[in-house]
């Protein structure tokens, strides 16, 4: 499948790549590893004038330790950032999120600013332009209602990431460059609840860093998918327990990963966010499974993601 | 549409290109380089048919851009026998009976050859973990799983 | 049978892994030829509409674009298998019947140029109502699809033998049961790609293919082209798996550009293109009603099959049959009513399958088991039981020449220790059985029968031509392999020349299963033609009696003094010498009825011969996610005798990925007439970490007609793998099913309906 037409620039730090944003005016599209975004592309959901690489900038590419924080680049892909022996040691649920990313291959490709930064996906959604013209299109690509769940203006698109959800357990923060400069924000103040946006970014703002306070945690990422290999998270729970705290974060269902924290770990406590969660996971009619399948799951999965995150700790 | 200047190396040869800065890295190999080993099964990076080496790396080459692989060096399918012998992957694919219809073949045995480069003698679930990658219609993985293991040995 | 054979049974390379380990085998879409053109196909946005104009003007303007094409270009001539079927046009101008449809097309220097003129092309329609489902579509006052076919009915198959209802009624135990199945995709990894190269009057086409005899006659009708004129060229395939049998709409588009063009064209489908416009798998409603006996004898059968059939008759009357006879050809069924009707839907085109039928064949066996349960036996005994012998006859008088089925039920079960385990499931792990027979070919007209024609070269090689077709099954591999055996010259010195409709006879081609039983045959008989040629001069050469002459390595010798010999080289330049070059022809015609008539006379041989085997599914299901998992697979394999049996293994084992594991993974989705998993990431084909551990046993029944006692081999795993899974899953929960695939959602709701879980 050819792409449309559109340039390519390489940018080598923060800044230039910024500068080069501002030149197209807000239509480029910055690239890492292209696994999301090139996709996008081809079945003309995304229309950039120019991509951006990110690639030859060297501080998106490091993993460093510093005043009780864990920084990752957010050019380390998926698959190194897996075998950092810091990783399985101290943050359990996203070794587990990131080893069930997608498939080895693409895990060597994708980064975890990309993984990310992805878009919300449906299966009315994500098709060739062809499709989407015969289907009329929904309220995310600009059409008045959405295609699945009949009249509805609002878009019920799932945010498919298995590491945010992990990285929101372990209260991470995403460190932002843009043209309005740098900010710092939690990880779980990134969506916006928006179909047609789902991530709270700026303007020509880029993930650069992903920050997690560096203390040993329990956890635990439960994964529903049909197949073992490649698939998306058709409901994804991440897990991680500090001392007696702990949070659950549910991702695959919706636009937004939920999160539900828990002031003491027992099994009454653990039961009763499982409760929650299921009664507040919304799925609709866009993923291959049945929505009330994948409701009933987001319970069991959290229940099942605690008992292996304490379990281990044992 | 201005055109791009890119150069890398595939195989053993090194070459200099004009490409369409949207141009991805399997339509260079095949159009213009005519290295038709890498197949376009999906396009859209589900499948793993077109994957080639990168620097080391197994890459979809239908999600890489050409002008991402400045200075880079790619083996294809086409580049890995050496001085006029098959590859091992080469012979025990051909000997355990892990190719059918063959359009999977290129690309497992380049995703293949990624890990046994990175990896001299991964155990039998890390060679399912790797090829789990890729989709193959035809065999059931079984014979392929056996021919990877079997290339291992002789490496 | 002969049994010292020296190549013939042995786990020999295929001869076509090389290129393809290499990366040097061509597929259609590498094909480059000089000044050739790129195609693209503007397809319909609606499920069903009238079409009032189409206008190409716009799109022809743009700089680049050689040739458009629509309906109107066209003959209008409407391809169907069958006189009462033919409703295809390819390229339509009354109306478009599904979402996808080709409507026009164009072929220009590259594909962004032909991109864009397909957007200035316009298509006027008038928007019809649409039909999604088969049993709406029967219903009176549903949208028509096809003016000729009432209330939608594509097909009737309508077989009654015995009295169904008497005997039912005296029964000891009756049980109806009703499944659904989906349709699945093929998805072959080569999407469907087509070359066309209109010369001097010539038409040359590469595609992959199952049938280009069949292929070439369809387009030269289309055309109106005299079928020399149309040559359909030998080129890999990459999968076709029952989708590729028939020819398709982009055969005819491409032809029509490269016609208007005097250009070579090429056309490759994307991957959506390839799921939703080439080929698609029925889904079905199959009702089952069995009666039995009190010792587990099956007395009566009375069975209703709905099909799926999408916008076009395709395959119809064969695929509303096959389920029906791959049970009947495996069981004794005394009584038995099978209707069968085949239904148009506002949806894409549905032909033969792999495992074509899961609904009818999954449901059968695990509505078996239960009976059998409450009859106080077990899996393994009502299908010995039951099970047909060689000798006898099936229900619609088809006779079964070899068949090993009980020895691959024994087999399969005493490898798994099925019936212990079956007796008593743990908790949430179940085994199931299925089992299947398989025609070796069926009747396909004059199309039937193979030949083949062989000569030896001034150098002892050997070059075969024969119509035969390798979709990457091996077909190639083993023709030679089979030559080979006879002539005793090595596999390496054997060229083979195939699927070419220009220099080969006709072929059934890789369709029905009948490479191995008549198209091997077919080169064996022509080889052993040869072979006496080459016995007779070695023995008046070397003064050996010809019966003592034997050929190996390619060396013709006495059997009885080894050291007397001569090269065959040496005996084939005498034949030149002579005037008199070896040459030689061979054919095979399978013992079918060709009286017998899919819809009016559906009785009589169905084939020269049948394929049994016994597929073993191990399942373990986890009780709050209902995900199975499948730690272990077992499948023996009657296949007459295995001509490479690490070929038939890799048969076996794909078949168990593509059914067995399928079964629970693979399915269309559709929101009305929209496909929504038309790619490979949201349609589940299974991957390395997906599959069980495999067992393959091949079972020799030594088929008295197949080439060395050869059948078949390895769709009768495709055919019964699903059967045993579901069954597994049956014995797991102790439920029936109702729906496949048995997706985690599914088999929640067994869980629990049998909880009594609301």
């Amino acid at each position: 499948m050819v792409l449309p037409e559109f340039e390519y620039k390489k940018a080598n730090s923060i800044a230039e790549a910024v500068a080069l944003y501002k030149g197209y005016k807000g239509k480029a599209k910055y690239l890492a590893g292209g696994t999301d975004l090139v996709p996008l592309v081809k079945l003309r959901l995304s229309a950039p004038k120019a991509v951006i690489d990110l690639k030859g900038i060297k501080e998106l590419k490091t993993i460093s330790r510093g005043d009780g924080w864990l920084s990752i680049g957010a050019n380390v892909t998926l698959f190194d950032l897996k075998n950092d022996p810091a990783i399985k040691g101290y943050f359990p649920a996203l070794y587990e999120s990131l080893d069930a990313t997608s498939c080895e291959t693409l895990q060597m490709r994708g980064t975890i600013g990309g993984n990310i930064l992805q878009d919300t996906r449906c299966l009315e959604y994500n098709q060739s332009l062809q499709w989407r013209t015969a289907r009329g299109f929904c309220f995310k690509m600009g059409g008045k209602t959405c295609n699945v769940v009949q009249g509805a203006k609002a878009c019920f698109a799932n945010y498919c990431s298995d590491n945010a959800p992990a990285l929101i357990t372990l209260s991470a923060q995403a460190k932002l460059a843009g043209p309005k400069g740098a900010r710092t924000v939690k990880l779980e103040n990134l969506f916006t609840g928006d179909g047609k946006k789902p991530l709270a970014l700026e303007e020509g703002e880029m993930l650069v860093q992903i920050q997690i306070p560096l203390k040993k945690t329990k956890g635990a990422y439960e994964k529903l998918r049909i197949r073992d290999s490649m698939d998306y998270p058709l409901v994804g729970v991440a897990v991680s327990v500090a001392g007696t705290k702990a949070r659950a974060c549910i991702g695959g269902v919706g636009l937004v990963p939920r999160v539900y924290d828990l002031k003491n770990v027992n099994d009454a406590a653990v039961r009763e966010a499982a409760e929650k969660a299921y009664a507040e996971a919304k799925p609709v009619a866009n993923a291959t499974l049945t929505p009330a399948y994948r409701k009933k799951m987001v319970g069991v999965l959290l229940k099942r993601a605690f008992n292996k995150a304490l379990q281990e700790g044992k | 549409m201005k055109t791009m200047k890119v150069t890398f190396q595939v195989n053993s040869d090194k070459v200099t290109l004009q490409v369409k800065p949207y141009e991805t890295l399997l339509e260079t190999l095949r159009e213009r380089l005519a290295l038709t080993g890498a197949k376009e099964a999906c396009g859209m990076g589900s499948c793993g048919a077109c994957t080639v080496v990168v620097d080391g790396i197994p890459m979809r080459s239908c999600l890489v851009l050409t002008p991402e692989v400045n200075g880079a060096v790619i083996t294809t399918v086409e580049g890995l026998k050496q001085d006029d012998r098959l590859h091992p992957l080469q012979e025990a694919f051909m000997e355990k009976g892990a190719v059918q219809c063959g359009f999977c073949t290129s690309g497992m045995i380049m995703t293949a050859k990624a890990l046994l480069d990175r990896n001299k003698k991964p155990t039998k679930k890390e060679i399912i973990t790797t090829i789990s990658s890729n989709i193959c219609r035809c065999t059931g993985y079984k014979k392929i799983v056996e021919a990877v293991e079997a290339a291992a040995k002789r490496t | 049978m002969k049994d010292d054979l020296n190549i013939v049974g042995k786990r020999v390379v295929r001869s076509d892994s090389l290129a393809k380990v290499t990366g040097q085998a061509r597929y259609t879409a590498d094909l480059k030829f000089p000044n050739m053109l790129v195609a693209k196909v503007l397809r319909s946005p609606y499920p069903h509409a009238k079409i009032v104009r189409i206008d190409l003007k716009r799109a022809l303007k743009v700089p680049g674009v050689k040739a458009a094409i629509s309906g109107f270009d066209g003959y209008g001539i409407k391809w169907g298998v069958f006189r009462y079927t033919q409703d295809h046009a390819m390229l339509h101008t009354d109306k478009v019947r599904y979402i996808g449809e080709d409507v026009a097309a164009v072929a220009a220097v590259d594909e962004e140029t032909a991109m864009e003129a397909l957007s200035y092309i316009k298509v006027d329609y008038e928007p019809l109502p649409a039909v999604y489902d088969p049993i709406e579509s029967m219903k009176d006052g549903a949208p028509q699809i096809h003016s000729e076919y009432k209330n939608n009915i594509n097909i009737h198959i309508h077989i009654d033998v015995g009295e169904v209802d008497r005997a039912m009624g005296k029964a000891f135990l009756v049980r109806e049961d009703t499944f659904k199945a989906a349709g699945e995709a093929y998805a072959m990894m080569e999407p469907y790609a087509v070359v066309a190269s209109y010369v001097n009057g010539y038409l040359d086409l590469w595609m992959p293919n199952a049938g280009p005899h069949v292929r070439a006659k369809a387009l030269s009708n289309m055309l109106k082209l005299p079928l020399n004129k149309v040559r359909i060229r030998h080129i890999n395939s990459g999968g076709a798996f029952g989708g590729r049998s028939e020819v398709a709409p982009g055969d005819l588009v491409a032809s029509l550009l490269s016609i208007k063009a005097g250009r070579p064209v090429k056309l490759v489908l994307s991957r959506e293109e390839n799921a939703t416009s080439s080929r698609q798998v029925h889904d079905m409603i199959a009702t089952v009603k069995t009666g039995m006996k009190k010792d587990g004898t099956i007395v009566a059968k009375d069975f209703k099959v709905i099909y799926d059939g999408g916008a076009y008759s395709s395959t119809g009357p064969i695929a509303t049959s096959i389920p029906f006879y791959v049970y009947e050809e495996c069981y004794r069924f005394p009584n038995v009513r099978y209707n069968g009707y085949r239904v148009f839907t506002n949806k894409g085109i549905r032909g033969m399958y792999g495992c074509h039928g899961r609904a009818f064949l999954a449901g059968n066996e695990a509505q078996m088991d239960i009976m059998a349960k409450q009859l106080g036996m077990d899996p393994v005994e009502v299908r010995l039981k039951n099970g047909l012998r060689s000798g006898e006859m099936t229900a619609t008088k088809s006779k079964i020449t070899s068949c090993g089925l009980k020895e691959t039920i024994i087999a399969a079960s005493e490898k798994t220790n099925f019936k212990k385990r079956w007796a008593k499931p743990s908790r949430l792990k179940g085994v199931g059985m299925g089992c299947v027979a398989i025609m070796c070919g069926f009747p396909m007209g004059f199309r039937s029968g193979s030949s083949c024609y062989v000569k030896i070269n001034d150098d002892g090689q050997v070059t075969i031509v024969t119509g035969l077709v390798d979709n990457g099954q091996g077909n190639e591999s083993m023709v030679i392999q089979v030559a080979s055996e006879v002539l005793g010259v090595p596999m390496g010195d054997i060229n083979l020349v195939n699927a070419d409709t220009e220099v080969t006879n006709l072929d059934p081609g890789a369709y029905s299963q009948a490479a191995a039983f008549v198209g091997a045959n077919a080169v064996r008989v022509a080889c052993e033609n040869a072979r006496k040629r080459i016995v007779a001069i070695a023995s008046e050469k070397l003064g050996v009696k010809e019966a003592e002459i034997g050929l190996k390595d390619g060396l013709a010798y006495s059997i009885k003094k080894p050291d007397k010999k001569m090269p065959i080289s040496w005996v084939v330049r005498e034949a030149f010498f002579r005037g008199e070059p070896i040459v030689a022809t061979g054919s095979f015609f399978p013992n079918i009825d060709f009286e017998r008539e899919w819809v009016s006379r559906p009785w009589g041989q169905m084939a020269g011969t049948f394929s049994f085997g016994t597929s073993v599914a191990e399942v373990n299901i986890d009780s709050e996610t209902g995900k199975i998992t499948m730690p272990r697979f077992t499948s023996a394999h009657d296949c007459g005798r295995a001509i490479n049996p690490m070929a038939v293994e890799g048969q076996m084992e794909g078949s168990i990925q593509q059914a067995g594991v399928a079964a629970i993974t693979e399915g269309n989705l559709w929101d009305k007439g929209h496909l929504l998993n038309p790619d490979l990431l949201e349609y589940k084909v299974p991957l390395a970490c997906d599959m069980p551990d495999m067992d393959t046993i091949i079972i020799s029944s030594r088929d008295p007609a197949g080439p060395f006692g050869a059948k078949e081999g390895g769709l009768t795993v495709r055919m019964n793998a699903y059967s045993a899974v579901a069954c597994a899953v049956a014995n797991a929960t102790g439920e029936l099913f109702s729906e496949l695939p048995l997706t985690p959602d599914r088999v929640m709701n067994i869980l629990e309906r049998k909880k009594g879980v609301k």
